[in-house]
């Protein structure tokens, strides 16, 4: 029968059709066309079982990637971002960027600053007075739909299909609850404690750490402050520990921390507090104990200008060698 | 909302927390991304080294671009122009310069690098024991025939289940064009396999 033409379509014309009809890409019409040429042809229909064993065989060469390259791309990346955030960023010149940096609250944004945090609060008022309340029961579907508001994370607890072709799924959602109190409340206490280390917002253990920072005296909120300087992944947030930790950079947990931050933090603003804290009062009764971290920066032949300078004159005014013996 | 191994994410919210420095945030994006970016690129390049550098080359452009993104198309499709483009790169430069085969002439016969790499969906995948090696290795010939652009509109096709009209929008032509250049695809794969199936 190949070749022979039906009421609106070719064999061949049909046959051409059939990838795009697999795939599901043909319109309503295209199927409708193809299906009825395939009612009254056998012929077809045979050619076309045989597109879908050419569609299978084509999966039998896909490639799932190694999970051992995958770990090492993830390794990779995290290690070439960190390079880059290493390196000094170019300015942004130019009025309009300063603008735009101001509205961000980046630090470049200078002097423009105050006035895109004012912008940004007309512009919160102006919203907020003149623009309509949207409804949560809109048309959107999805969560709205079901009445309950779109939760910034849920999880998919179980997934079961329902007899009459409906899908029901339960999900566990992070609900918010308003905690208030003083400070020293321990219940908001130790709310804060365990904010200051969630890994999921770095923005959230910087206004952490900046309310602790008050309360640097309780060896609570200084072993947090401590813990934060050592291990926090961001910048952000260790310069702000170090900020809490300054009137206490004679004690020896503290210290050795800076000492470790001088030693191998990527931040070049948190190495020079660090040495400054440590070195402060150098000339009268500075701990022995420095005077090895010092001479180990200056012997892996210290990059940073400032640093090395300072190290130099400490460890000069201490009579101490640039070298250990 | 993307989903992840069960749990649905806000990526709006995850862009602009990266947006803004957050890098907890652009990790979790690249979380979402990266098995599908690697597969692709995988699947496409048919070497572990290549799919290696067009990941970190990806990742790295999202990561230095991502506050120009402004939410004009979805982060996929914004996310796949970039991966498919580097793709497509190297698709091209090997074309010209021949690049080095998979298939490597040893003292025991020729040997498929490729063949050290897991292959097919899941192991003891009955699809991938239905067919011979050499019904396998015919595919992989004519996949390596197909042009550049015609490859990657099959891949995204037929392994990454993509829409044209999305795969359009990702390689910046029409759904039209898309739907051209995979029936050009198919019917190369058909006629060469002819002999086989």
């Amino acid at each position: 029968m190949s070749g022979k033409r039906h009421e609106a379509m070719s064999c061949e014309a049909a046959r051409g059709q059939f990838a795009m009809l697999l795939y599901g890409e043909l319109s309503f019409d295209e199927e409708e066309r193809v299906e009825s040429h395939l009612d009254g042809c056998a012929e077809c229909r045979a050619a076309l079982d045989r597109e879908r064993t050419i569609q299978a065989a084509f999966d039998s060469v896909e490639i799932d990637p190694a999970p051992s390259l995958l770990r090492e791309c993830r390794e990779d990346l995290r290690a070439r971002l960190m390079e880059q955030e290493t390196r000094p960023r170019r300015a942004r010149t130019g009025w309009w960027a300063q603008f735009t940096d101001a509205l961000m609250l980046r630090p470049a944004a200078g002097w423009l600053r105050p006035a895109g945090a004012l912008t940004l609060l007309a512009v919160g008022f102006i919203s907020a007075r003149f623009v309509p309340v949207l409804s949560s029961t809109g048309a959107r579907g999805g969560y709205q739909s079901m009445g309950f508001a779109e939760p910034a994370a849920s999880r998919v607890r179980y997934v079961e299909p329902a007899s009459n072709g409906r899908i029901q799924i339960v999900l566990d959602e992070t609900r918010q609850r308003v905690f208030s109190g003083p400070l020293d409340d321990p219940q908001i206490r130790a709310l804060l404690l365990a904010a200051a280390k969630d890994p999921s917002d770095p923005g959230l253990r910087v206004e952490t750490l900046d309310i602790l920072n008050t309360r640097a005296q309780s060896a609570d909120v200084r072993d947090a402050l401590v813990f934060a300087l050592r291990h926090d992944q961001n910048a952000g947030v260790r310069l702000k520990a170090i900020e809490g930790l300054k009137p206490f950079a004679r004690e020896p947990q503290v210290r050795s921390a800076l000492a470790q931050v001088l030693l191998s933090d990527s931040n070049p603003g948190l190495r020079t507090q660090a040495i400054d804290l440590l070195t402060q009062g150098a000339n009268e009764n500075v701990d022995r104990q420095i005077i090895g971290t010092l001479q180990e920066l200056m012997q892996r032949g210290e990059q940073q200008g400032y640093v090395r300078e300072r190290c130099r004159r400490v460890l000069e005014s201490l009579n101490a060698s640039a070298e250990t013996y | 909302m993307a989903l992840k191994s069960g749990v649905l994410i806000d990526e709006t919210a995850l862009i602009r927390a990266a947006q803004n420095g957050d890098d907890a945030a652009f990790e979790q994006l690249v979380r979402v991304y990266d098995q599908s970016v690697l597969r692709l690129a995988m699947n496409l390049l048919r070497s572990p080294e290549d799919a290696h550098d067009v990941y970190q080359e990806a990742f790295l452009r999202v990561f230095r671009n991502l506050h120009t993104f402004r939410f004009d198309c979805s982060f996929h499709t914004w996310l796949y122009r970039i991966v498919t483009n580097l793709c497509l790169d190297h698709m091209r430069k090997r074309k010209v310069r021949k690049e080095e085969p998979t298939v490597l002439a040893t003292a025991d016969g020729p040997l498929d690098r490729m063949d050290a790499v897991q292959e097919g969906r899941v192991d003891g995948d009955p699809q991938r024991h239905l067919f011979s090696g050499q019904v396998r290795k015919r595919i992989k010939e004519v996949l390596g025939e197909l042009t550049p652009r015609e490859r990657m509109v099959f891949e995204l096709r037929h392994y990454q289940g993509l829409r044209l009209r999305r795969i359009g929008e990702i390689l910046g032509t029409t759904e039209e064009a898309a739907k051209n250049c995979l029936f050009r695809a198919t019917q190369k794969m058909r006629i060469a396999l002819g002999d086989f199936i």
